[in-house]
């Protein structure tokens, strides 16, 4: 009803291969942009830019680096936090050695800097594939944080061994360090995210793309159809490490603020592989599923939780069953009982939430912290049970089954 | 995306409750952590923070007539979590405790803008010492400086002159840990000592089998550990099994754990800890906890917990907020003060032996007075012991020697502030200095 496709004729070659050829897709990502672009920073508090809009957006720029080297073209990766660590300590270094330099140019820049680094790690992938190769991109998650710790040099011999953003001026505004507003440095990250999916986009749709996916679906196949695999699989892993040194530099500088080198550490090469696979390997848009799933709803669980579930507005309530609605219509998608016992044991936790608040239960918030990670693991399990290729894939089925409604088939 | 709208939704009507809920009381968060690698050692300090705010509410209605809210937002010691937690609380929060080294580094320029303060006891940066540069920034009573001076002044009082002798410095890979080397490298100088930086990454603290071998073959005269959390107790055990002279070995306030040593229970007899307070089981208030906290089923420590230096710390640390806020509401005569007055009441704390014996903590904490330049207060501390199951005093009160290292504390707080330019210092009180 809403995706009827019916009427929009394609006359020609170029309105085929348009990047929406389905008028509806095109109509949503102006919503979405208009939100992005124009709601949220008008609307959004402090607290929402810092932890919900600002990191979402540069987990998902991240995995979507990860996502072209893995997803796209076939070669796992466990490195990403380190070149994560390359971009930020290139972009730390560039805007101290030269204060005069533009802060966007910097951290553009700042890719290009572990683009040369995947390029290096990238090497041995020409020889070894699979596990093994992830074992290789392990050791350069190893030597880089190393790295990070041993040369002063990095970290201008602060004696703290961190580094800090300095107050960066554009135009005469602050757009990163402590005076920068919240809302400038969203807007610099929605810029500069765009921009690169948009890259993205484009990229995977064209020769490159389809060279990578190529290599990831039968590599020797690829190469007796004329495939260079050494250029097709090193491009992969220098715009891969591109994408990803650039989410790395707007990670330090226009949300953190400081770091350590230990937070370029593994946890956070696995936060950011999660996020790729949750969202679906080898798309654009489960990156940014991903990233609001694993990054912003433990965010809101727990101001959720914080507050008093029976003395909520009607606004909060309606929330609620909203929540539950829209897992109830995922299991219509999916055709799966799983949904409706899902959907039963939200209604009766909230139910046992709000009567232990009302008998007035102490609930802490270390035990709230417990609860939270365990119903995030719950829903990531439920998630790629009901679809085991991602929130993208999920997608995917609710715009079809949207297309052809209220026909089942 | 749909799910987008929702959830900024959530999150801004969730902060609107919030605060609607807790406007009539003082706000004080502690961004605690009880969950992940540090909560062990991190649950008694909670604990103990918490439980004297409740003691104060119960017993005199709060302070000044004003309940203090003392929640806690769990960061299970992550950066980020740190960060979201302080977000969170800053819309009312008159103070902002962030309890870890990583999350202090993140939010000290934050709190210089958004103009909270921001309490620290006895971790954080030294140079915040400096209170004309940081004038948002605590970290009384003592700060890591005074901790390795102290240290030193111990090793010479105790085996002479250390010209010519080796110490090594065992210490965390992390902010945290590299804190006190100007002043031990200042020391090295100045002594003629050998100083041994030993570093132990997040990763090998479980397992110094490489660091303590590298200290048998080196053969120091002693061992400074800057450690926290599995560290300590990684070492301690360690140096038990090559055999190390426990009573050459000596922590900084934080390697200081009851539960680290009672692991090693006899053996770790003779290992040191530098303290700036001490778990007095006979002052009053530990009584009055007992009794109106623990036995009314309002904490959630235990009797063997409640006898453990971190405990006490945890008391120390929540009455000296309580003393700024009592400070604050005298000066300004209102009971609600804002984030501003309550500065004012950390900058004028006096505690002297009388005020300690008045709040009844005597021997739990030394006397010590801040001003808007000293934000540390510089209050000195004991050596204490492990005696095979407690830890006791073992020396008299220790005082820093802070006109050795005052330079360094300006030139550090100078260039934090340049780098951190443009910062805004306190141009009143330079001058009245």
């Amino acid at each position: 009803m809403f995706y009827r496709t019916a009427g929009q004729f394609k006359t020609s070659y170029i309105a085929d291969q348009a990047l929406f050829p389905v008028k509806q897709d095109a109509f949503l990502l102006g919503i979405i942009l208009a939100l992005a672009w124009i709601v949220f920073p008008l609307t959004a508090s402090e607290f929402t830019f810092q932890t919900l809009l600002i990191p979402i957006l540069i987990y998902a720029l991240a995995a979507m680096g990860l996502n072209i080297l893995t997803g796209f073209a076939g070669q796992l990766s466990l490195g990403t936090g380190a070149f994560m660590g390359v971009g930020a300590y290139a972009c730390y270094k560039m805007v101290t050695l030269f204060p005069w330099m533009n802060p966007i140019i910097a951290i553009l820049l700042s890719g290009v800097f572990s683009a040369g680094i995947g390029v290096a790690f990238g090497i041995p992938s020409l020889r070894i594939k699979g596990f093994y190769l992830a074992i290789a991109t392990l050791a350069a998650q190893f030597f880089l944080v190393w790295l990070f710790e041993k040369w002063s040099w990095l970290y201008n011999y602060n004696a703290s061994g961190a580094i800090q953003v300095p107050n960066l001026e554009m135009f005469g505004v602050f757009v990163s360090g402590p005076q920068a507003a919240s809302v400038t440095e969203y807007y610099i990250v929605l810029f500069v995210v765009t921009l690169l999916t948009l890259l993205c986009i484009n990229l995977t749709r064209g020769n490159l793309g389809r060279t990578w996916k190529a290599t990831r679906d039968m590599d020797i196949a690829a190469e007796l159809i004329g495939i260079n695999l050494m250029k097709s699989k090193l491009t992969a892993f220098a715009v891969s490490s591109y994408v990803v040194g650039v989410a790395g530099a707007l990670y330090v500088f226009m949300w953190k603020g400081a770091a350590e080198p230990n937070v370029f550490d593994i946890p956070l090469s696995f936060q950011v592989l999660f996020i790729a696979i949750i969202g679906g390997l080898g798309s654009i848009m489960g990156n940014y599923l991903g990233a609001i799933l694993i990054v912003g709803l433990p965010v809101v669980l727990n101001v959720v939780a914080g507050t008093q579930v029976f003395q909520m507005s009607g606004l909060g309530a309606g929330m609620l069953v909203a929540l539950a609605a829209a897992i109830a219509f995922l299991g219509w998608v999916a055709r799966s009982g799983w949904t409706i016992g899902a959907v039963a044991g939200f209604v009766v936790l909230t139910l046992i939430y709000g009567y232990a608040q009302t008998q007035g239960v102490r609930i802490d918030s270390a035990l709230i912290e417990h609860i939270n990670v365990m119903i995030i693991g719950a829903l990531i399990i439920f998630f790629l049970i009901i679809e085991p290729h991602g929130l993208n894939q999920l997608w995917r089925l609710i715009r079809e089954k949207l297309i052809i409604w209220p026909f089942p088939h | 995306m749909k799910h987008f709208t929702k959830l900024a939704t959530a999150a801004a009507l969730g902060t609107v409750l919030g605060t609607a809920a807790i406007a009539q009381e003082l706000y004080t968060p502690n961004l605690a952590y009880r969950t992940g690698p540090f909560a062990a050692t991190g649950i008694p300090l909670m604990n103990g923070q918490a439980d004297y705010m409740t003691l104060l509410n119960e017993r005199d209605g709060g302070i000044g007539g004003a309940k203090i809210d003392f929640e806690e937002c769990e960061t299970g010691y992550s950066t980020e979590k740190g960060v979201e937690c302080y977000e969170k609380t800053k819309g009312t929060a008159i103070v902002t405790q962030p309890w870890s080294t990583g999350i202090t580094l993140q939010v000290l320029p934050k709190t210089n803008v958004d103009e909270i303060p921001i309490l620290a006891p006895g971790y954080g940066f030294s140079p915040m010492a400096d209170g004309t540069v940081f004038q948002w920034a605590f970290n009384m009573p003592a700060g890591y400086w005074d901790a390795a001076d102290m240290i030193v002044q111990y090793l010479e009082n105790e085996g002479g002159s250390l010209d010519g002798k080796k110490i090594a410095f065992l210490h965390l890979d992390h902010p945290f840990g590299k804190e006190p080397l100007p002043v031990l490298e200042m020391h090295a100088e100045g002594k003629g000592f050998e100083l041994l930086p030993i570093p132990v990454g997040l990763k090998e603290m479980q397992n110094q089998s490489a660091q303590w071998l590298q200290i048998r073959r080196e053969r120091p005269d002693y061992v400074v550990m800057w450690g926290w959390g599995a560290m300590n107790a990684g070492a301690i055990t360690e140096a038990v099994k090559t055999k190390f002279p426990m009573e050459n070995f000596i922590g900084v306030w934080w390697a200081g754990h009851d539960a680290d040593l009672k692991l090693v229970g006899e053996d770790g007899k003779g290992y040191k800890s530098i303290s700036w307070s001490f778990p007095n089981m006979d002052a009053p208030v530990m009584k009055e906890i007992k009794e109106r906290v623990i036995d009314a089923g309002l904490s959630q420590t235990n009797e063997e917990e409640m006898q453990g230096v971190f405990y006490g710390r945890g008391l120390v640390m929540s009455a000296i907020l309580a003393e700024a806020i009592a400070n604050a509401q005298e000066n300004f005569g209102t009971a609600e003060i804002d984030a501003t007055q309550l500065r004012w009441g950390l900058e004028n704390i006096n505690l002297t032996e009388e005020r300690i014996a008045e709040l009844g903590m005597e021997g739990m904490v030394p006397p010590f007075s801040t001003s808007c330049a000293n934000h540390t207060g510089h209050s000195g501390g004991w050596m204490l012991e492990w005696d095979g199951s407690k830890f006791v005093k073992a020396s008299d009160l220790l005082m820093p020697n802070v006109e050795g290292y005052s330079d360094l504390i300006e030139s550090a707080a100078a260039e934090y502030a340049e780098s951190n330019a443009p910062w805004d210092m306190n141009e009143e009180c330079s001058a009245t200095n």
